[in-house]
């Protein structure tokens, strides 16, 4: 009987494996976000032709959350612990560039990984202490987060407190005034997106899914859990982080009641279940959805109140009938358009 | 010495608002394993309940406490009804239920604010604003009617759990529900009523809320860490533990506040949610560490 050699094993086995990843990869539409971000730098051009300020306002509006709900998504999607306090990260990475802006005038754009890394350090000290509870402990947790960092904030004199601090407009005519942080916010979504693809497709991100499967099996097979889902805290507060950084340039200002305030992170939470927990496309769908949704109820509803109790609705229904998200959803029944599948 | 005793008066007559707050949240955790996030948005509905009664027909919100009760526990009902009874066999219940509960927090928050604005209230009976004195020392009188009646509140509910057949079947569903419901408790039925028992709570402390804080909707998620702070320090599902760490955390957050602020007296609440669920994530009574 010829004996099987170890090493024919895995040849054949790495062989088979290259021949899957083709068969994936065929299938796959790299076109189509290519041609999506090819569109979305091609926009602004619309302004030789006359003020489409607000259409630019409302993609860099929804880029904004793609990168929040991309990076939202590597912790509360990829490893399972929902998080409804990133936006501590968020205002952490806005103030840290913000009040460098406003000391040294250094444009929060080149900031923005700074901040990136200031909001990733924190998460990564945040995730070693609070990582440490699973579940509804571990979401309760997070909204004290948001609590304590709203008391601090408001009562640092250095950072303006409650009221804030203004921050210095840029001077570009008012047609182009918007155009860096539309880039910026636009660069920064693609960056996102593809560095959650780069970590699923990792080892680590098959670490973090076998996490949200189950912990104490990911563990005994192995699998640092506790640096792995501490990285990915750090990793998705970095995204947040640099989201903030420009955003608080972009508004003007850094104030509390702007960056501490829940919605911003119930719409991180909601954008992720909306497309789908766990995938690539998911945030950018969600984003685009929850977008369209506010712009509609500001439109034609008006009141901020009505804007919540239709969050809340949304999430709600989101949460009773589709709990996978559109992707998802889509995706298990087959029926997800090639363009969409990211994954 | 005066000082003391008169800051450890304060935060007990507060302490014993919380635990009213508190406890519906822990009994509806105990029975149904739901961290209920909705919880203080409910108790402020309860608190409108009150203040409206109070503007439109001059009733006193001691008098309108059962109504408050009664409406919140039928809305508990409807909402079971409607919300979590299906949600009973998702794989990931505990998970899901505090996300739906999150969002029907924001549902009711925004339905409250449309119809009552966010303008701070508060209901001012007479003894809202009165106060015993006992030499230098002064009890206000609304604190003290809200923390014996929450007291009154929970004392029976206590003896319903502990001498009722009914809360015998109650306290069996909370320590072990498949083994309750071999020996034959209705436990679909079991979390029904402990449900709507938990909401009813929320209404009866919004009564006592109304007068004893200000109020507007938005106000419900100061009041979600600090409820959070209580139940987890207690130890989740556990009553008792619930009342007693009420009464150890408002006298700590009113001595912080007396001597370094008023601000951080609120922080307390937040830091010590963090550290129990560090040190000890199942708090004093909780006996095994489901939470964590």
């Amino acid at each position: 009987m010829a004996s099987l050699d170890t090493n024919d094993v895995l040849v054949a086995r790495k062989a088979y494996n290259a021949g899957l990843v083709q068969d994936v990869s065929k299938e796959r539409a790299y076109w189509f976000p290519a041609l999506v971000l090819a569109l979305l730098l091609l926009l602004p051009a619309l302004q030789f032709t006359g003020n489409y300020n607000y259409l630019i306002h409302l993609v860099l509006f929804t880029a904004s959350y793609v990168v929040m709900a991309s990076g939202w998504n590597i912790l509360g999607g990829f490893t399972g612990y929902i998080s409804l306090g990133h936006n501590v990260f968020f205002a952490v990475g806005g103030y840290f560039a913000g009040m460098i802006f406003a000391r040294y005038g250094i444009s929060t754009i080149v900031l923005a990984p700074f901040a990136g890394l200031v909001a990733g350090l924190l998460g990564y000290l945040v995730g070693q202490i609070t990582l440490r509870v699973r579940g509804p402990s571990f979401i309760i947790s997070s909204l004290a987060l948001v609590m304590i960092f709203r008391i601090l904030f408001e009562n640092w004199d250095f950072v303006g407190g409650a009221a804030g601090v203004s921050l210095k407009a840029n001077d570009l005519p008012v047609q182009w005034a918007k155009l860096p942080y539309y880039y910026a916010f636009v660069l920064m979504a693609a960056f996102s997106v593809w560095a959650a693809y780069r970590i699923k497709h990792s080892k680590f991100g098959l670490g973090l899914r076998a996490i949200s499967k189950d912990e104490i099996k990911a563990e005994s097979a192995g699998i640092n859990t506790r640096f792995y889902k501490t990285l990915a805290f750090a990793i998705s507060a970095f995204f947040v982080g640099m989201a903030g950084a420009v955003w608080g340039e972009y508004l003007t200002y850094i104030r509390p009641n702007i960056f501490l305030i829940i919605l911003v992170s119930v719409n991180m939470v909601l954008i992720c279940i909306l497309g789908g927990k766990g995938t690539i496309a998911g945030p950018v769908v969600g984003a685009v959805l929850l977008v369209s949704f506010n712009e509609f109820f500001v439109a034609t509803l008006g009141a901020s109140e009505i804007n919540i109790l239709a969050t809340g609705l949304i999430m709600m229904l989101c949460l009773m009938f589709f709990p996978l998200g559109i992707v998802g959803t889509l995706a298990r029944l087959r029926k997800l358009p090639r363009i969409l599948n990211w994954d | 010495m005066a000082e003391v005793i008169q800051i450890l008066i304060l935060g007990m007559a507060l302490g014993g608002v919380y635990a009213l707050m508190g406890s519906g949240l822990s009994l509806v955790f105990g029975v149904m394993r739901i961290v209920n996030l909705a919880h203080p948005v409910l108790i402020m509905a309860g608190a409108y309940v009150a203040y409206w009664a109070a503007r439109l027909y001059g009733l006193d919100p001691l008098l309108t406490l059962p109504i408050a009760a009664v409406i919140l526990a039928a809305t508990g009902v409807i909402l079971y009804k409607l919300v979590f009874e299906r949600e009973a066999r998702s794989a990931k219940y505990s998970e899901m239920t505090v996300l739906l509960t999150f969002a029907l927090a924001m549902v009711i928050e925004g339905a409250l604010g449309t119809a009552f604005t966010n303008t701070q209230r508060v209901t001012s009976p007479d003894y809202a604003t009165d106060a015993f004195f006992i030499g230098d020392i002064f009890i206000p009188k609304g604190q003290l009617y809200a923390g014996i009646v929450s007291l009154a509140i929970i004392s029976a509910l206590a003896l319903f759990l502990k001498y009722s057949r009914f809360g015998y079947a109650i306290r069996a569903t909370t320590q072990n529900r498949e083994a309750a419901e071999l020996l034959g408790v209705n436990v679909n039925f079991v979390g029904l009523v402990s449900f709507a028992i938990g909401i009813g709570l929320a209404g009866a402390a919004g009564s006592l809320v109304s007068f004893v804080f200000s109020f507007f909707p938005a106000k419900h998620w100061e009041w979600i860490a600090v409820l959070m702070s209580l139940v987890v320090l207690g130890g989740m599902g556990s009553i008792f533990g619930t009342v007693l760490a009420s009464f150890i955390l408002a006298v700590v957050a009113a001595f912080i506040g007396a001597y370094f602020g008023a601000t951080w007296s609120t922080l307390t609440f937040f830091v010590a949610l963090f550290v129990v669920l560090l040190v000890r994530p199942q708090g004093i009574f909780g006996e095994k560490p489901e939470l964590a």
